[in-house]
């Protein structure tokens, strides 16, 4: 760990080099079959958990080019690669903004476990608009006090602290005047409250603030400077979606130079409407020759298999250096895949698509996935602002004008600050 | 201007198709060859003058074509004095024609080339030469009046001369019947044409100066792609392969559908970007016009539909690089999805445009011809999709 391994060695010169380390590591501190916290607090220490961290900051300062290296050795060994560099969004954002007493005092415990975070930003009033959030933050010497609501928060009621964003200056527009800050959940002003969703779950929260206190050594980066941690942590949060969408873009084809097919890469989602597929509950309902019911389901077919082949030819462009932009419109694709597969459903069952329950099963899965397919085209940013981003990052059209751009934020017309859900 | 030698790289060939997705520096050097010489070539003035000349086909430029650029000779095999590229090139080559409604030609000699790449190379060894040297304009004669484009709507009856007309009678063999919807029919030097035998539908060559034929210029609504009705009466015709060879039929409709999706894919890239570009220059209201949601949306869900136009089309062409079962279902798919996505561009770049797209001497409506015409030429996108459905089991 005294060494800055491989950090200035150029990739190509280093892969093999890093190959041989991780597999003499892991020759020596890896038993198959094991794991457990032991295990977890080695491999923390050893900076192999998450290689493209600094050297000093529980890493070993490689290129990120050279993960996937890393995680090819560990999945030889047996072992699960940890990649906390690309999972770990609070660790990430905390070694970009963070001071060194603040990387010494939370990347350890998030590396290991020990804390856990969730995402303190959306509030009623501030959905696709987040900037406009109202959860105030006010300095009390050496602590702020908080006050306000967060809402669609996942994880809340398992994690220790959260990120937040309040907002620490009324008086300037409303990007300048916002905090970011790393709070503890465990104290008497956070009341989280699950949110009981339409899906029948719970994995939403709503966080109510009322004189929360947080530190100031809890806050990361400048006062005031808080969008521009968010825009790191956002960033982050894209890395984990990118990760989770698709892996590597380097991905190895499997041995003997095969290519793999999408035959198998079906949305789990579709295959799993009352354990039939479209063609299989087609058939069963009768409606196999039905000629509407066969061009819908062609057309459904046809915007899964296309979205998967932009998924592949994303990864192969990025593989090549290439720019893209494919990885911007994913998203809007699968809003539109689920949906559409929900009303290929819906007419697939007709009239018994109004039962639910345990009264016809099959329905009510159909029912529950019509609303999970909002969770796609509502959350994560709405199908609206995805076609804004695709219209103004990709294709360069220009932006609509923002009438509370240069106003203080004080005097910008605002959205009802709060509204209990739970 | 560059040369086959140049954009097929140092080994004098397109390096062997890998993996799906991935273009090697080979192939960007292609796209930016054909690219250059089609803005050079076939800038809108001059598709407009082709347009309006008897014939789009100027014999000199078509020769450049094959002696400069190869193109005609892209897929055709070295043996016979091609460039031995396979789908993905050609693809790309399409595309690029697509972009800029190039009027000669070369979809329709493209398609019957690989009806004759897939035929007996006894049979078809001296076409394809000719081809690859520029010297013989070709298409492939599907349809008929009833304008169906599988085998279901071949009637034009095969008759052999001396044999018993079974699956092994290679003989003389005679076409009668009327073939329709024949792009560039016109000027066709070598006709393709799907006839019926006794034992099936087969690929017959027919010498498009033979006797018996006679063909008739229709009046068509895409300005770019001409259309001909021709009678076939007795004509003297050699089949490609044996005469009911089934399998080597579905291939290439598979194969054209591919063909015919990527230049429907390039239409709509590059119609896209008319009106992306339109939205962004054009005030109204003291302002751009792409900066109102309602005009941003609309680019937007094109941009998503285009992009996947032209991953379906890339994505059929690597499966038949890789002669993979998946070309019975991305072929249907890919025209069904190209067709739909070429018009609905096409209309969107209308309507983004608004009333400077009502005149003639706006190119919008060019395009929205062209999109119209492919999308029902080579089978419609209910076709496709009805097929697409049987063929995943419905």
């Amino acid at each position: 760990m005294t060494a800055r391994a491989g950090a200035d060695v150029p990739v190509e010169a280093s892969v093999e080099q890093v190959r041989a380390q991780v597999a003499a590591w892991l020759a020596e501190n890896w038993q198959p079959g094991g794991g457990g916290p032991q295990w977890r607090e080695r491999l923390v220490d050893s900076g192999w958990a998450a290689p493209t961290w600094p050297v000093e900051w529980f890493g070993r300062g490689l290129h990120r080019d050279l993960r996937r290296v890393v995680a090819e050795e560990f999945t030889r060994a047996g072992a699960k690669p940890a990649a906390l560099d690309v999972t770990q969004l609070f660790a990430n954002t905390i070694l970009a903004h963070g001071t060194d007493e603040q990387k010494r005092s939370f990347v350890r415990p998030l590396a290991l476990g020990e804390q856990q975070g969730c995402l303190l930003y959306s509030e009623p009033g501030a959905g696709s608009d987040l900037a406009a959030l109202q959860t105030r933050a006010e300095r009390d010497g050496d602590t702020w006090v908080v006050n306000g609501q967060k809402v669609w928060t996942s994880g809340a009621r398992e994690a220790t602290h959260g990120f937040l964003v309040a907002r620490t200056d009324w008086d300037v527009p409303k990007h300048r005047g916002l905090t970011f800050f790393w709070l503890p959940l465990d104290q008497p002003g956070v009341d989280i409250r699950p949110i009981h969703q339409v899906t029948g779950g719970s994995e939403f929260n709503e966080v109510f603030l009322t004189d929360a206190v947080v530190a100031d050594s809890h806050r990361l980066g400048e006062v005031d400077g808080g969008w521009r941690v968010l825009q790191t942590a956002l960033g982050f949060e894209r890395l984990i979606m990118g990760a989770a969408a698709g892996g590597s873009s380097r991905q190895r084809r499997p041995a003997g130079g095969g290519e793999t097919t999408l035959a198998d890469r079906q949305s789990p989602w579709t295959r799993q409407i009352g354990g039939a597929d479209y063609v299989e509950l087609a058939k069963k309902v009768g409606k196999a020759d039905d000629p509407v019911t066969r061009q819908e389901i062609a057309r459904l077919y046809t915007l899964e298999k296309v979205n998967a082949w932009n998924g592949l030819r994303a990864r192969a462009d990025a593989g090549r250096g290439a720019s893209s932009p494919l990885a911007s419109i994913g998203k809007l694709a699968m809003s539109r895949i689920v949906h559409t597969g929900v009303s290929v459903t819906t007419n697939l069952l007709g009239t018994s698509s109004v039962l639910d329950g345990d009264t016809d099963p099959v329905a009510a899965e159909v029912n529950r996935s019509s609303f999970a397919a909002f969770v796609t085209s509502i959350g994560g940013g709405t199908d609206q602002i995805q076609r804004n981003i695709i219209g103004e990052r990709v294709l360069g059209l220009p932006r609509e004008p923002e009438v509370d751009k240069l106003v203080p934020f004080r005097e910008v017309r605002k959205a009802q600050a709060t509204r209990r859900f739970s | 201007m560059l040369t086959t030698g140049q954009y097929l790289g140092s080994t004098g060939r397109l390096e062997a198709t890998v993996g799906t997705f991935e273009f090697t520096d080979d192939h960007e050097a292609l796209r930016s060859t054909v690219r250059a010489f089609v803005e050079e070539t076939f800038p809108e003035a001059q598709v407009r003058r082709l347009m309006a000349a008897p014939s789009a086909l100027e014999r000199p430029v078509w020769e450049r074509m094959a002696r400069e650029l190869g193109l005609q000779g892209l897929v055709v095999p070295e043996e016979h004095g091609g460039a031995g590229a396979g789908p993905v090139e050609l693809a790309i080559v399409l595309e690029e024609f697509g972009r800029r409604l190039v009027p000669v030609p070369f979809l329709s000699t493209a398609l019957a080339t690989i009806a004759l790449t897939g035929g007996d190379r006894a049979v078809t060894a001296g076409y394809l030469e000719a081809v690859a040297e520029g010297r013989v304009v070709a298409t492939v004669a599907l349809a008929e009046d009833d304008g169906g484009w599988d085998a279901a709507g071949v009637h034009c009856a095969a008759v052999s001369d001396d044999g018993d007309g079974g699956a092994g009678d290679r003989g003389g063999w005679r076409l009668t019947g009327t073939k329709s919807f024949v792009p560039d029919g016109m000027d066709a030097d070598l006709l393709v044409v799907a006839a019926r035998t006794p034992a099936g539908v087969g690929l017959f060559a027919v010498d498009g100066a033979a006797d018996g034929v006679s063909r008739s210029e229709l009046e068509v609504f895409d300005l770019t792609r001409r259309l001909a009705r021709v009678r076939l009466d007795g004509v003297a015709a050699t089949p490609l392969s044996a005469p009911a060879d089934t399998a080597a039929f579905d291939r290439f409709l598979d194969a054209a559908r591919v063909a015919v999706a990527a230049e429907q894919a390039g239409g709509a890239d590059f119609t896209l970007a008319m009106a992306v570009g339109y939205a962004k220059e054009r005030v109204q209201f003291g302002r751009a016009i792409g900066s109102f949601q309602a005009i941003k949306h609309l680019c937007a869900d094109a941009l998503v539909d285009v992009e996947s136009a032209r991953s379906a089309a890339y994505y059929g062409a690597w499966a038949i690089a890789q002669d993979s079962p998946e070309v019975a279902t991305v072929a249907p798919l890919a025209k069904a999805f190209c067709s739909d996505t070429f018009f609905a561009t096409a209309q969107t770049n209308m309507q983004v445009h608004g009333g400077i797209s009502f005149t003639y001497e706006h190119p919008a409506h060019l395009y929205y011809r062209r999109a119209k015409s492919g999308a029902q030429l080579w089978g419609s996108p209910r076709a496709n999709r009805d097929l697409l459905a049987t063929r995943i089991g419905l």
